[in-house]
C-alpha cells in the first residue's frame, strides 16, 4: 500500500495555490521551525536519518554539518535538474505542490543560515517552471519570503534558475558552475562545495524531495518520521515506476517495502501475456537486476547495495520479455555519449567508444572480442574521473553484459536480435 | 678454421701449374661447344638476368591515384639513410587533406649504397627500390636525382601507384 | 616543509606543493598532459594517477596536496594498467598524422606512449573527424583532430596573457578548441601556446614544416629583443637557426616569452648578415676579410686618431655585451677620445612595461652601456653626433651598429647622416642594400658577430645575465673586443670552440643505437 506522507494532497488541484496549501497543510511547520534553534534542526534531520533523495543517498544532516562556522554567507541550491533517465518524481511535486518545496527550502535555509537560495530547474520542464514562478510570487506577496519572514527576523530570498538541456548539470559542482555563468562542467573535488562552492562560498546542494521532506521531519518530529522505513533507510520515498507495467506513475512507499509489492501490486504488474525479465532499480545509471533478483529485493539502500546496485533516484524501469537487451543498452550508451561534458579523457573517449561498440553489435558488424572490450573499457572508466558520469555509463554496460550475456553473444554470432529476430541495422537512436 | 692447402712437391714447380690451367680451359671450351645451354654466362645485352622482385635497384617515388606524389615529406627516409644521401624540403599544400608535400626530394645516387633502409622506413609506401639497375650517365651528367627523375621518368610510364591510399583510409574512419 | 616518500625515496617540498611537484623535483617519471607548473590545476587528463597509502583508491597527483609522512607510489601493476588505458583513451580518436605533424620527435603522445603505454591498440571503430588546418590568426595553425583537450592553451589565455580568446566548444568527444567565431588569436604572447601544447594541435606558422626537430641541436642563451632579457633556447643546425623557445627562469621571465622575441633568430642567420668587410674609397666597393680591414685601419687611422683625438667620435648602441663595452671604451680612452654618443631609437619608450614581459626599450644592454660609460666620459645624444659630423667638428666616426635592425626605424637615415664624416667606420652584423648610400669617401664596413656567436653579459632591466656561446654562423665576423685588439695592432688569439653535441633527449631506443 502507498503511504502518502509527501504526496498526501497531490490529487487536489487547489494544493498548488497558496490559499489551498495553507488550508490543507499550511505554513505552520515553517512557523514552528523559525522558533527553533537552527542547530537543533540540523540535529533532528541527522537523527531522522534522512538520506539524499537525488541518487547518492548521502545523509542530509551530515552534509549540512560540513558547513564551516566562519560567518561567510552560504547558499542553498535545490537540484531540480532531474536528469536521471526514468525519474519524474520531482516534476510531480513541483507541478502539484510547489509550496511544499518552498516551505521545505525556507526551513532548510534557516537551519543552515543561508540568506539566498536558488532552484536550478531543467529547461525542459516548462509547466513546472511556470507553476513554480507563480508560487514564488505568491510566497513573496504573502511575506513568506523576503525580509523578516513571519516576524522572526530571518531574511531569505529565493530565485529560479533555468537550465539548458545538460544532464551533467545535475552533478552538484557542474550545477554550481552553470549557476556562476560558466560552462556546466564539474569542478575538481577537493575543495568540496560545502567549503568552497557557489562564488567560492559554502554551498549546500540538495534534491527537491530531500528539501521537501525536511518539512515533515519538523511536523512529525524525529520519531514520527522514523515511523516508516527501516533503521538505516528511514522515511518514505517517491518512486517513479515506468516501463512495461499496467499502471506506470509516481508512488510513495515506505523504504523497505519489497520491490515485488511495488511492481506487482501498486503499479499493477506486468501486462497480461508477458513475463518480467529485468528491472532497473534506480535510474539508468544503476546496475540492472534480473527478474529473480528483482522479486526478492527490498526497496532500501542496504538491500540494493548487497546486490551490487543502488537505490539511486528511485526510477524503477520495468522490462518484460518482449524487449531486446542489446537494443536497450544501445539507447543508454547513446544517451551517455551525448551527455558527457568532455572534460576528462576516460569519460569523453570511453562513452564514445562504448557507444560505437554497442552500435556495431546492433549493426551486426561486431566480433566476440568486442564483448571483452566492452568489459575492459567499462572497468577502466570507473573511478578514474572528476565526476560520476563515467561510472554511470560504465555500470549499465557491465551489468547488462554480465547478466544477459547470452543475448549479446547471440547477436554477435547471428547478426540479429535473439528476441526480436531482426538486426537493428537502420538504428535511429 | 681450415688451413689453405699449401703448395708441396710437384706443384712448387712452375710448368705443371700452367698445364693444369690450360687443360681446364680446353675441357671447358669443349664442354661449352657441345652443351650451349649449360653455360653459366649470359649473352648480355640480348639475354638479361631476371632478378627477384625484392631486388634493390633504382629508386622509385610512387604516386597517388591522381598522379601527384605520394610522399608526405616526413623525412624518415632521410633520417634512416646510413649514407645521408637524401635531401628533402617540405612545403604546405593548399588541400587540407594533403597538408604536407615535398617541393624538393633529391637522392645523390653516387652516395647511395642501395641498402633499402629508406624503403623500410617509409610509412606510406612512397619510396621503393625498383627493379632497374641500368642507369648509366656520361661524364658531367647529374647524379642528383630529383622528383622528376625519381617519380616520372619515362620507364615508369606515368608513375607507379602507391599501395597506401589516404582517401580510402579516411573514409574507413581511421 | 612536509616530507613525503615517493617510490621509496624521501623528498622534501615546500608548503602547499602538490605531489606532482614532488615527483618533478625528484625527476621521477609520471605521466601527465594537462598539468603545467606555470598554470592552474585542471585535472582533466587523469594520467598522473598515484597510490596513496590509506586513501580509498587511486588519486591524481596534480590535485593532491603533499602532507607530512605521505607514502606515495606509482609503480604498482594497477597504476601501470590505469596509465596504459589512459594513454589508450587519449589515442583512440587521434589521427594518424605523425608523418605530417611538426611535433613528431617532441610529441607528448609519442614520448609517453613509449614510456607508459606500449600496448596493442584494439580500437577498430571509425574515429571522430574534426576540422584540420584551421587558421587561428597570423601566427598559429590549429588542428582540432590532434587536440587531446588538455586545456593548457585555454588556461594560458585566461591566466597568463589574460586575453581570454581561446575556449573549448561543444560537448563530449565533439569538443574542439577554438576562438569565438574563428576570430584571430593575436595577442603578444600567443606563441607560448604552441610551446605548451603537448601535441601538434597548435603549430607555429613560422616554423611549420621547415625542419624536423631531431635534426636540430639546442642551446641556452638570453633574448636580445628588449631589456627584459628572457632566457631562451635557440634551435639550430648547420643550415642556421630555426626557432626560439623560452627557458624557465624564476626571476626574469618565469616560463614564458613574448612573440617579438621569437623573431630574434632571423637577423642572426646567414642570409641577413654581413659576411666580409667592405671598403669604399670614393669610387668603388671592395671586399676583404675583417681582420685585414682592421689591420688597414690600424695602419691608416690609428695614429691620426691619437693625434686628432678631439675630432673623433664613437657612437654606441645598447646591443653589445658589457665586456665589449669595457674593451672598446678602454681602447678609445687610451687614445684620448672622449666623445661617446648613445644611439637608441626606442629611447622615449624606455619606461614602458606591459606588466608581463615586454619592455619598451628594445635593446638588451642599455643599462650596461650607461654604467660603463659612467666610468669614462659619459654619453651624449645621437643628435649631437649628427650635428658635429655636419659641422665638421668630428671627422672620424666609429659606429657600433645594432644587429636587431627591426627596432631601429632610423637605421638608414642615421647611416646616411653619420656617413657625412670624412672617415666612417661602421661595425655591424647585418647587411642592407642601403649601405650603398654612403656619403663618406673612406667607408669601412666591418662584420660583427651576433649575440649567439659570443659569450658575454647583458645588464637587463631585471637582472644581469651571463650567456654563453652557442654556435658560429659567420666565421669571418669579429666581436667588438677582437676588433679593438686588431685596431691597436695586436693579434687576437683563436680558441677552438668545439663543444659536446647536445641533441634532444634520447629514449631507450636511440640510446641503444649502435649496440647489438
Amino acid at each position: 500500500m502507498e503511504t502518502k506522507v509527501l504526496s498526501e494532497h497531490y490529487d487536489k488541484p487547489s494544493f498548488k495555490t497558496l490559499s489551498g496549501y495553507k488550508e490543507l497543510s499550511g505554513y505552520e511547520d515553517l512557523a514552528k521551525a523559525l522558533k527553533m534553534d537552527p542547530k537543533k534542526i540540523i540535529e533532528d534531520v541527522k537523527a531522522a536519518g534522512l538520506r539524499g533523495r537525488g541518487g547518492a543517498g548521502f545523509p542530509t544532516g551530515v552534509k549540512w554539518g560540513f558547513l564551516p562556522d566562519n560567518g561567510e554567507p552560504r547558499y542553498l541550491l535545490c537540484n531540480a535538474d532531474e536528469g536521471e533517465p526514468g525519474t519524474f518524481k520531482d516534476r510531480l511535486m513541483m507541478e502539484r505542490a510547489p509550496h511544499q518545496l518552498i516551505e521545505g527550502m525556507i526551513i532548510s535555509a534557516f537551519a543552515i543560515g543561508s540568506k539566498k537560495s536558488y532552484i536550478y530547474i531543467r529547461g525542459e520542464y516548462n509547466e513546472s517552471i511556470r507553476i513554480l514562478e507563480k508560487a514564488l510570487k505568491e510566497a513573496y506577496d504573502d511575506g513568506l519570503l523576503g525580509k523578516n519572514i513571519l516576524d522572526s527576523g530571518f531574511d531569505h530570498d529565493m530565485d529560479i534558475y533555468v537550465g539548458a538541456g545538460a544532464y551533467i548539470c545535475g552533478e552538484e559542482t557542474a550545477m554550481i558552475s552553470s549557476l556562476e555563468g560558466l560552462k556546466g562542467q564539474p569542478k575538481l573535488k577537493p575543495p568540496f562545495p560545502a567549503i568552497e562552492g557557489y562564488l567560492k562560498k559554502p554551498t549546500i546542494v540538495n534534491n527537491v524531495e530531500s528539501l521537501a521532506a525536511v518539512k515533515y521531519i519538523i511536523r512529525d518530529g524525529v520519531d514520527g518520521y522514523r515511523k516508516y522505513g527501516t533503521e538505516k533507510s528511514a522515511g518514505t520515498k517517491l518512486f517513479s515506476v515506468s516501463g512495461n507495467v499496467v499502471k506506470p506513475g509516481n508512488y510513495e512507499i515506505p523504504l523497505g517495502m519489497s520491490m515485488k509489492e511495488l511492481i506487482m501490486d501498486i503499479a499493477g504488474g506486468i501486462k497480461p501475456g508477458r513475463k518480467l525479465k529485468a528491472v532497473i532499480p534506480g535510474g539508468s545509471s544503476t546496475p540492472i537486476l534480473t527478474a529473480e533478483e528483482a522479486l526478492k529485493v527490498d526497496m532500501d539502500y542496504e538491500s540494493m547495495a548487497e546486490l551490487g546496485t543502488f537505490l539511486g533516484s528511485g526510477a524503477v524501469i520495468v522490462i518484460d520479455d518482449s524487449n531486446c537487451m542489446v537494443d536497450l543498452l544501445g539507447v543508454l550508451m547513446h544517451f551517455y555519449h551525448h551527455e558527457s561534458c568532455g572534460q576528462c579523457t576516460p569519460c569523453r573517449e570511453g562513452t564514445g567508444w562504448l557507444n560505437k561498440l554497442v552500435h556495431s553489435i546492433l549493426k551486426g558488424e561486431a566480433k566476440m572480442k568486442d564483448l571483452e572490450l566492452i568489459n575492459g573499457v567499462s572497468n577502466h572508466m570507473m573511478g578514474r574521473t572528476i565526476c560520476a558520469l563515467s561510472d554511470a555509463a560504465a555500470m549499465p554496460a557491465l551489468s547488462f553484459l554480465k547478466k544477459f550475456r547470452d543475448e549479446f553473444e547471440y547477436y554477435v554470432k547471428e547478426g540479429r536480435s535473439k528476441i526480436k529476430g531482426v538486426s537493428y541495422a537502420e538504428v535511429n537512436h | 678454421m681450415s688451413k689453405a692447402p699449401q703448395p708441396s712437391g710437384l706443384s712448387n714447380w712452375y710448368l705443371p701449374g700452367i698445364f693444369k690451367g690450360l687443360w681446364y680451359t680446353l675441357t671447358n671450351m669443349i664442354k661449352n661447344i657441345f652443351n650451349r645451354k649449360g653455360m653459366p654466362t649470359l649473352n648480355y645485352p640480348e639475354e638479361k638476368y631476371n632478378y627477384s622482385p625484392r631486388f634493390k635497384g633504382s629508386h622509385v617515388l610512387t604516386v597517388k591515384k591522381d598522379g601527384s606524389l605520394r610522399c608526405t615529406a616526413c623525412m624518415l627516409c632521410a633520417t634512416n639513410c646510413p649514407a645521408q644521401c637524401i635531401t628533402i624540403e617540405a612545403s604546405e599544400h593548399e588541400d587540407p587533406e594533403v597538408e604536407k608535400f615535398p617541393i624538393k626530394y633529391e637522392i645523390d645516387v653516387l652516395r647511395c649504397v642501395y641498402c633499402g633502409f629508406c624503403e623500410e622506413a617509409c610509412p606510406v609506401d612512397a619510396v621503393r627500390m625498383g627493379p632497374e639497375w641500368q642507369t648509366p650517365g656520361l661524364a658531367g651528367s647529374n647524379f642528383n636525382y630529383d622528383i622528376q627523375k625519381l617519380a616520372y621518368r619515362a620507364n615508369l610510364k606515368g608513375g607507379i601507384q602507391s599501395s597506401l591510399d589516404d582517401k580510402e583510409r579516411h573514409e574507413a574512419g581511421i | 616543509m612536509p616530507k613525503l616518500t615517493i617510490n621509496g625515496t624521501e623528498v622534501e617540498v615546500k608548503e602547499g606543493a602538490t605531489v606532482i611537484e614532488a615527483f618533478k623535483k625528484m625527476n621521477e617519471d609520471i605521466a601527465h598532459y594537462c598539468w603545467h607548473p606555470g598554470l592552474s590545476i585542471a585535472g582533466v587528463c587523469r594520467l598522473c594517477m598515484i597510490d596513496v597509502e590509506g586513501a580509498r583508491g587511486p588519486q591524481i597527483a596534480c590535485n593532491t596536496l603533499a602532507k607530512e609522512g605521505m607514502v606515495v607510489t606509482n609503480q604498482s601493476e594497477q597504476i601501470k594498467d590505469i596509465v596504459k588505458w589512459g594513454m589508450d583513451f587519449h589515442l583512440i580518436n587521434h589521427p594518424l598524422d605523425c608523418p605530417i605533424c611538426d611535433q613528431a620527435g617532441e610529441c607528448g603522445l609519442q614520448e609517453q606512449y613509449m614510456k607508459f603505454g606500449q600496448y596493442d591498440p584494439e580500437m577498430d571503430q571509425p574515429k571522430v573527424k574534426k576540422r584540420k588546418v584551421v587558421d587561428l590568426g597570423e601566427k598559429i595553425v590549429l588542428d582540432s583532430e590532434r587536440c587531446i583537450l588538455c586545456s593548457r592553451c585555454v588556461r594560458f589565455t585566461d591566466e597568463v596573457s589574460k586575453t581570454k580568446e581561446l575556449g573549448i566548444f561543444n560537448r563530449g568527444d565533439r569538443s574542439e578548441v577554438g576562438t569565438f567565431a574563428d576570430k584571430p588569436l593575436n595577442n603578444k604572447y600567443s606563441l607560448n601556446t604552441v610551446d605548451i601544447c603537448p601535441v601538434g594541435a597548435l603549430t607555429s606558422k613560422d616554423f611549420r614544416f621547415r625542419q624536423r626537430v631531431w635534426y636540430l641541436k639546442n642551446d641556452d642563451t638570453v633574448c636580445n629583443g628588449c631589456s627584459t632579457g628572457c632566457n631562451v633556447k635557440v634551435y639550430y643546425n648547420e643550415d642556421g637557426l630555426f626557432r626560439v623557445t623560452p627557458e624557465y627562469n624564476e626571476d626574469v621571465n618565469g616560463y614564458w616569452m613574448c612573440d617579438e622575441g621569437r623573431d630574434i633568430y632571423k637577423f642572426a642567420n646567414k642570409d641577413q648578415r654581413l659576411l666580409k668587410a667592405k671598403k669604399y674609397d670614393g669610387s668603388s666597393w671592395q671586399e676583404q676579410t675583417a681582420g685585414k680591414a682592421m689591420q688597414e685601419l690600424h695602419h691608416n687611422l690609428f695614429d691620426d686618431v691619437k693625434t686628432n683625438c678631439s675630432k673623433v667620435g664613437v657612437v654606441f648602441t645598447g646591443q653589445y655585451t658589457n665586456e665589449e663595452y669595457a674593451d672598446a671604451m678602454q681602447t678609445f680612452k687610451s687614445l684620448g677620445v672622449a666623445s661617446f654618443f648613445e644611439w637608441n631609437d626606442t629611447a622615449e619608450n624606455v619606461n614602458d612595461f606591459d606588466d608581463l614581459l615586454i619592455r619598451g626599450d628594445k635593446n638588451p644592454n642599455t643599462k650596461g652601456l650607461q654604467d660603463e660609460a659612467a666610468n669614462h666620459s659619459g654619453l651624449k645624444k645621437l643628435a649631437d653626433a649628427i650635428a658635429a659630423v655636419n659641422s665638421g667638428q668630428i671627422d672620424t666616426i666609429f659606429v657600433m651598429a645594432p644587429e636587431n635592425i627591426a627596432v631601429y626605424p632610423n637605421y638608414q637615415s642615421t647611416y646616411e647622416a653619420l656617413s657625412k664624416a670624412k672617415n666612417f667606420i661602421w661595425f655591424g652584423a647585418n647587411k642592407t642594400d642601403g649601405f650603398e648610400k654612403t656619403n663618406s669617401q673612406n667607408t669601412y664596413l666591418i662584420p660583427m658577430k651576433s649575440y649567439i656567436e659570443k659569450s658575454g653579459t647583458f645588464s637587463g632591466a631585471k637582472a644581469i645575465q651571463k650567456f654563453n656561446y652557442v654556435t658560429t654562423i659567420v666565421a669571418g665576423a669579429l666581436t667588438l673586443s677582437e676588433a679593438m685588439t686588431l685596431f691597436q695592432g695586436k693579434e687576437i688569439e683563436f680558441e677552438l670552440r668545439s663543444k659536446p653535441m647536445k641533441t634532444l633527449k634520447n629514449n631507450h631506443f636511440t640510446s641503444n643505437r649502435g649496440k647489438l
